[in-house]
Order: structure tokens, then sequence, then C-alpha cells
């Protein structure tokens, strides 16, 4: 009863569009053109060795960042004496791997209607672990696009890794691989899963995920926002 | 007993001892291997303290030059931390030994934990039952559901659980050791991916140990502010906690309003510093956000209107018989348990035992607003749950009130640390699942040498495998929710 009672005063609690702006988010880390003057403070400051400074024949400087490593700490923005990098909100920073490939688009769009997940996690802090449970909560509510998670690989089309892969749990993410039906996905969320983060160098890592798994979907991030994580499987399902 | 009558007393015992005091509340005692057996059943008995942890540094020392044959000889140190609670210092035991550290297991009974990890012995026999209805179900480690991996294994004679055995490191990454490469000006970032769910409080232990090193103190404001970011933590992963209780009992309108609720602190935080997870915040020796009149609003502002929310969704969940059904009686720890396992947290003081950081060393303003300890009794998971009803009500005051000393605009003022050699400190937090010591050791080029983390999850796992005895296996997911540890910050 008292339920009823709270769901009439407070009515539905669910965001329409989960992909709106949001202008308070971490992003994509761009740089100025033409700013830079090479002095290397960003890449002394960066713990995960995400920027790399190109000179051109011009004399030129251009910042590359790396989007899969970057951890988004932003200490790099704040150290840069000119302020040439800036952070923006724009979290859609997702990307297809082995984009191009006919083959796979086509494995996708039988995924359009419905996806269903299974989550390991091979080593990860637990933040993205605590992202990829709210993006089932009402507020977001992933399921309206026919995305669940699964309690047995078997049932499941996709794999979703968070963290780097340990030595221990290197053996039993193999297994659930090998345990899921084809046409199957790999999905690595967080910046951990892709390409080692902040853990790489740890003598208990075995590697990365690309190392172990043909990765398909890489969601940046540190951990990336269930907003990030939304738009990314809506990418991977064809929908947006 | 105060440090100097600590001192006092030690002086009496006529041991071949050294001893100093260093930051104020650490009382380093050197002593010969073969007293520690005796010294430690004083500290135990005699002083009443707490076991807290044990762990080695390993010191290389330089082999003789003149000799080719000689091999480096690796000499290690054990350190034996003990807490007086009630005046709020430590006492570290350490003696030199070049052979595996001291058995003293069945003096402190966890103590067989932290000297497995020194001595790397990770092979195990799993226990077996035998018998009528004798069988075992094998959990783990990749989960049904979004959780971290662990193997559980359950020996269950008919329906009640005999035996739990918990096997875990499946995370190991090794991030002590990857702390002794990173400079001290960012290894915050380190520290705060050890357990994502309590960043805050990691960051706040990195900051408290520099600060402790370096011996200075941030303003008044800022120490508020930190406050503001610890318990904004403490609220979500309660609120996560209450919801996952609720989750696994069935009833699942309280089950989603508290995750609604948790994620709404969530993009409060978002809001406030840019991370839904509050990191690179706290830095030592000062705060890397802003802060002004506006997210104060705010933050009054999302407090105030989540408060009364709050209250009527847990007490809608109170009310419910079907919710006292499952919770009440279930997954008991008695008290006498709960301190021979040194189980810390939430967690101990739902057994009646009163140990809360915040109040026996506090910490930022913490001496001025947290004046008493929540504690239940019985030690079920009915107490676990009301007693992070109750921290939860806490925390809105906690902020509230912390919030009255900022009143003015704080700016960000991250500066850069430069660390001397040779120093130790040991820094202690209440995080949400418990008490978290950290020990350091500072080395050359601004790098510490040795970095420990006892984590609260460390020794409260222990505590679930005995919670759980006599129950029916699907109990257990009630019982692990109600708990929440972090396999993360235990695996490291």
């Amino acid at each position: 009863m008292n339920n009823i009672f709270d769901r009439i005063k407070y009515g539905t609690e669910t965001i329409k569009d989960p992909l709106k702006n949001n202008e308070f988010s971490y992003g994509k880390i761009v740089a100025k053109e033409t700013a830079c003057n090479n002095c290397g403070k960003c890449i002394n400051e960066c713990i995960v060795d995400a920027i790399k400074i190109n000179t051109s024949a011009f004399g030129e400087n251009k910042i590359d960042i790396d989007n899969k490593k970057c951890i988004y700490c932003r200490n790099c923005v704040d150290i840069c004496p000119n302020s040439v990098l800036k952070m923006t909100s724009d979290y859609k920073m997702a990307e297809l791997e082995l984009a191009g490939d006919k083959l796979r688009e086509k494995i996708y769009s039988v995924f359009k209607r419905s996806l269903v997940l299974r989550v390991v996690d091979t080593g990860s802090c637990n933040a993205c672990m605590s992202e990829l449970s709210a993006i089932q909560n009402t507020f977001y509510d992933i399921s309206r696009f026919g995305v669940n998670v699964a309690a047995s690989p078997r049932h499941a089309d996709g794999l979703v890794v968070t963290g780097v892969v340990t030595i221990n749990m290197k053996e039993a993410l193999e297994k659930t691989y090998n345990a899921m039906a084809e046409p199957k996905i790999v999905i690595a969320v967080g910046s951990c899963a892709y390409n080692g983060g902040i853990f790489k160098e740890g003598d208990g890592v075995y590697g990365v995920l690309k190392n172990a798994l043909p990765v398909d979907l890489v969601i940046p991030g540190c951990p990336p926002s269930p907003q990030a994580i939304i738009f990314a499987i809506l990418k991977l399902m064809d929908k947006i | 007993m105060k440090i100097s009558d600590a001192i006092h007393s030690l002086q009496e015992l006529n041991f071949d001892l050294k001893y100093e005091v260093k930051n104020d509340n650490e009382l380093y005692v050197r002593i010969k291997s073969d007293q520690i057996r005796k010294l430690v059943m004083i500290c135990v008995d005699l002083y009443k303290f707490n076991y807290i942890c044990e762990f080695s540094v390993e010191e290389e020392k330089p082999s003789n030059e003149g000799k080719v044959t000689s091999i480096k000889a690796k000499e290690t140190t054990i350190n034996c931390v003990f807490s007086n609670s009630k005046k709020g210092y430590y006492m570290i035991l350490s003696y030199i030994t070049d052979q595996k550290p001291i058995d003293i297991s069945n003096i402190v009974y966890q103590s067989r934990l932290f000297q497995r990890e020194i001595n790397k012995d990770y092979d195990y026999k799993v226990k077996e039952v035998s018998g009528t209805g004798a069988y075992q179900v094998a959990v783990g480690p990749v989960h049904a559901g979004i959780i971290e991996p662990g193997h559980f294994r359950f020996s269950v004679m008919g329906e009640p659980i005999e035996n739990l055995e918990i096997r875990l490191m499946y995370k190991y990454r090794g991030i002590e050791k990857q702390c002794v490469d990173i400079n001290a000006n960012s290894l915050n970032l380190m520290f705060e991916r050890v357990s994502g769910e309590s960043a805050v409080a990691y960051g706040e232990i990195y900051a408290i140990l520099v600060e402790k090193i370096l011996g200075s103190e941030v303003s008044d404001e800022i120490k508020a502010f930190r406050v503001v970011l610890l318990e904004l933590e403490r609220m979500y992963n309660y609120l996560d906690d209450l919801g996952g209780i609720a989750n696994d009992i069935g009833y699942s309108y309280v089950a989603k309003k508290f995750g609604y609720f948790s994620e709404i602190i969530h993009q409060l935080c978002e809001r406030i510093s840019g991370s839904r997870f509050m990191r690179n915040a706290i830095v030592p020796l000062g705060i890397n956000i802003d802060f002004d009149k506006q997210k104060k609003k705010d933050i009054i502002d999302t407090l105030q209107s989540l408060k009364e929310r709050v209250s009527s969704i847990i007490k809608m969940s109170v009310n419910a018989v079907s919710f006292l059904d499952r919770v009440e009686d279930t997954g008991m720890v008695s008290r006498a348990m709960a301190k021979k396992l040194c189980m810390t947290g939430v967690v101990a003081r739902a057994c009646n035992l009163k140990y809360d950081v915040r109040v026996a060393f506090p910490y930022e303003i913490y001496r001025e607003i947290k004046k008493s300890i929540n504690i239940e009794t019985k030690g079920g998971v009915f107490e676990r749950y009301k007693l992070k009803c109750r921290e939860l009500k806490d925390a809105f005051e906690f902020i509230e009130k912390a919030l009255t000393y900022i009143n003015v605009d704080i700016k960000r003022d991250k500066q850069e640390i430069c660390l001397e050699e040779g120093l130790e400190a040991l820094a202690s937090v209440e995080t949400v699942k418990g008490e978290l010591v950290v020990y350091g050791l500072t080395g050359k080029d601004n790098k510490f040498d040795r970095i420990y983390f006892k984590t609260p999850s460390f020794t409260n796992w222990t505590g679930m495998s005995e919670a759980v005895l006599g129950e029916i296996i699907p109990d257990f997911p009630l019982i692990n929710k109600s708990f929440n540890m972090s396999y993360s910050e235990n695996d490291r």
C-alpha cells in the first residue's frame, strides 16, 4: 500500500533521454592547435603514458592524447602552463573496434532488438562494476532498450569485461568466453580493460584484454559514466 | 593507558628493547625476535590492545664487497601493529629476521592471515565434510550478476551450511609493489584505485599519511570540505548496500528507490567534483577542486529534498513483515567471535564492538562533530541494516554541520610534495567498510620504499564465513550483501 502512495506522489523517476548533454561530466581532452611549446610537463605528469607530442617539419607541436589509455585525472590540464589542453564534457568516446568489416556489421544488426550481456570482472577497482549496476537503476533503465544482464554465459550474446586481466582470472575469463554461443561480442569497459590503465605493470597482471580475446567495443573512461556505457551499447546495437 | 604509561610499563618489563615515538601517536618498539611472543601476549592480555595487522618490510643489505661468493643477505623486518582505541595511539612491535616470521597465531588468531601473505604461502586444501546428506556447492569465481570474482565453497549437511571456505585473490594486481615506482605527487591516483567504491577515503588516507610525514596541517575550511566529500561517499555506498539487501529479499520497490537515491548522490558528486566517484579531489596539503556558494547551496538543496524520502523508504522497508522475516536473526556473529576475527567497521559495530576510527583516532574535523559511536547488540543482518540506516542519517547531519564551517570560497590548491628519505608513518581512516590502516616508509627520489594496506575487507571476509554457519544457502546472498565487502581492496 505504501508503495502505491509513494509511486503516485513522486511519479516516474526515469530520465527520458539518457544521452542528453551533461555539462558536468568528464570527457574527451582536446588540445589547442599550434599553442604547445613542447615543454613536456604533461608527459611527465601522466602516469599512464597517454600523451604524445609530435613535432612536425614546420616546428609545430601537435599533442596526441589516447582516449583509451587516459584515466581522466585532469592533472595534465591543470599543469599545462599555456593552458593548451582542455577537458570537454563530451562523454561519447566509445569506439567500435574492427570497424568497416562488413561481416561484423551483419552480426551487430542481429543484436539490434535485444542484447543479453554477461559481466566478468577480471581485476578492476570495482568502480566500473558500480557504474555497470547503475545503468540498470530506475534513472537510466537500460532494459527499455532491450539490454539485459544474464546470469549465465550460455544465455549471453556479449561479454562485458572490466579491469586488467590478472593471471588468476585469465582461465576463468577464457572459460566464460568459450561457454558463450556464437555469434558473440566482447565489450571492454574502462581504460584498464583495453589498455591496462594504471595497473599495467603490476606483477599479478597477465596482460590486457585485447591480447586475450578479440575486442569489439571499447568504452573509455575511469570509470565510464552510465551515460557513456549506454551510448556505447546503443551504438553497438546500431540504434543511434 | 596513555602513551607515556605504556613506555613506562615497557621499561619495567626489563626486555632488551628500543623504543621511539613518532608522529605523536605511534610508538615504535624494536625488539629481539625471541621476545616477540612474550611481548605480544603482554599487549593482548595485559594492556588489552587491539591487534591490527602484521606486515614485512624487506631490506636489502649491501653485501660485503671483498667476498665474491656472498649472495645478498635478505633481512626482513616484521612489524606487528596494535592499537589502543581508548587513548588513540598505535604500538608497532618490530623485529628483524632472515627466516619466516615467528608464529603468534595461538595468541592472536588472525595473525595467520597476515603471515600467510608474508610467507607467500598460498597453497590450500579445501576442507571436506562426510556423512549422510553431506555435499559441497562450489560457486565462482565468475558469479551470476554484476559482482567481482571470488570462489566460495559451501559444505552442506542437508540444508544448513556446515562450513564455508572463501578463496579470494583472483584480482591480485600487485598494487603495493606498483606504489613504490610512482612519484609521491601522483601516487594519490593509485591509492584511489585500490577500491573504487571508497575512492575518497583512500585519497584521504594518502593525504593524512603525507601530512603526518611532513608534519603539516591544512586549513579548517579544507578539513571541513574533506569531511563533506567523505560523508557523501558514505551516503552512496550505504544507499547501495540497503538497496542490495532489499533486492536480495525481493522487495524490489525499496531496492529500486535506494538505487535511485544513490544515483542522485552520484550526480551531486559529479556536479561538485567532476567525477562521479570524486576521484583526484583530495590531495595532500590541499584540495584539488574549487568550492563556492553555489555548490554549497546545491548540496544543501539536494540533501534536503532527499532526506525525507530516504527515511520514508527506510520506514517502508522495516514496516514490511516479509522483510523482517528474512532479516531478523539471520547471519549472526557473536561479539567474542567478532573480536577474535578482528572485524572492523559497521559489521563489528553491529556485534556490539564499540570501535570507530572517527572517534578513536579523530582526523579532520571529526573530533568536533562526531561524539558517539552507533552500536547494535545482536550482530545479525537486521542489526547491520539498522546500523547502516543510522550511519546514513548521521551522514546527512555531518554534512550539514561541516558545511557551517565553510564560509569562504575554497580555491583549488595543489602543492608539490618533497619527501625526505627514511621517514615512516601509519595512518588510519574509517572507510565505508571499516578501519583502513596504511603504513608508508619513504625512500629516495620522492618515492615510497614501502606501502602497506591493511584493508577492512581483509579481516572482515573471515567474519562472513562465520556468519553463514547454520544458515541455508539461499540466505547467503543476503548475508553477503549485508557485509558487502570489497574484493578489490582485499586482493589489492
